[in-house]
């Protein structure tokens, strides 16, 4: 990849979503979301994997090409850049509970790309980054208010 | 089903095992005040707090 390229490229993500035993409805909802991001040219799908868990905690991975009946996700298949190492699917599967499936996803935020461009061009170096979670969010307002009350 | 052999030998992008987290959902699933139930407990009360704490405007205090 040439430097243009890198500097060009948006911040790569990635998640792992589990669906626990029984758990599962998958009503093609998940792909038309996932390909509305995609074709509004919010994210580009880099990868994806299907990951199964076992009782003995053995993990299968599928390939979104084995997956069948792709319906419309068939068209995002061919574009995947295949970025995910054998090496990735027991760190990624580390996670899951036995009996479980789950979707692995690496997306590049194109949303993004020119803004973190800007940065590096600007000689800006990201020293960190992360998500806050929703919980955490809650626990400080909760707090917060907790505190205003006793005022 | 294997994987395809590009994937096979190659350095991996993750290099660490994957912890879980929290699952999001927790911070809907109602409390002790139960769903419609008085306090923060609430389904609806943990909604409005998510809402007021990503609401411009509201300023921290330090």
């Amino acid at each position: 990849m040439t430097d243009t390229a890198i500097n060009e490229l948006g911040p790569v993500d990635y998640l792992v979503v589990e669906f626990p035993v029984g758990a599962s409805n998958f009503t093609g909802e998940m792909a038309k979301e996932l390909l509305s991001l995609v074709d509004r040219g919010t994210i580009r799908v880099i990868d994806v994997l299907v990951l199964t868990k076992n009782s003995d905690g053995t993990v299968d991975a599928m390939e979104l090409s084995d997956v069948p009946n792709l319906g419309d996700l068939q068209v995002m298949e061919a574009q995947l850049a295949e970025l995910l190492a054998a090496d990735d699917v027991e760190m990624l599967a580390a996670a899951m509970e036995p009996g479980s499936t789950a979707g692995v996803l690496i997306w590049e935020n194109l949303w993004a790309a020119p803004f973190a461009s800007a940065v590096r061009q600007s000689g800006g170096q990201m020293i960190a980054n992360g998500r806050i979670p929703i919980q955490a969010i809650i626990a400080s307002i909760e707090a917060d208010e907790a505190s205003t009350e006793g005022d | 089903m294997p994987l395809r052999p590009a994937r096979v030998g190659r350095v991996g992008v993750i290099g660490h095992p994957v912890a879980k987290t929290a699952v999001v959902a927790a911070a809907v699933t109602p409390g002790p005040g139960g769903p419609g139930g008085p306090g923060r407990g609430a389904p609806i009360a943990k909604t409005a707090v998510v809402a007021a704490a990503v609401t411009p405007g509201r300023r921290r205090r330090i």
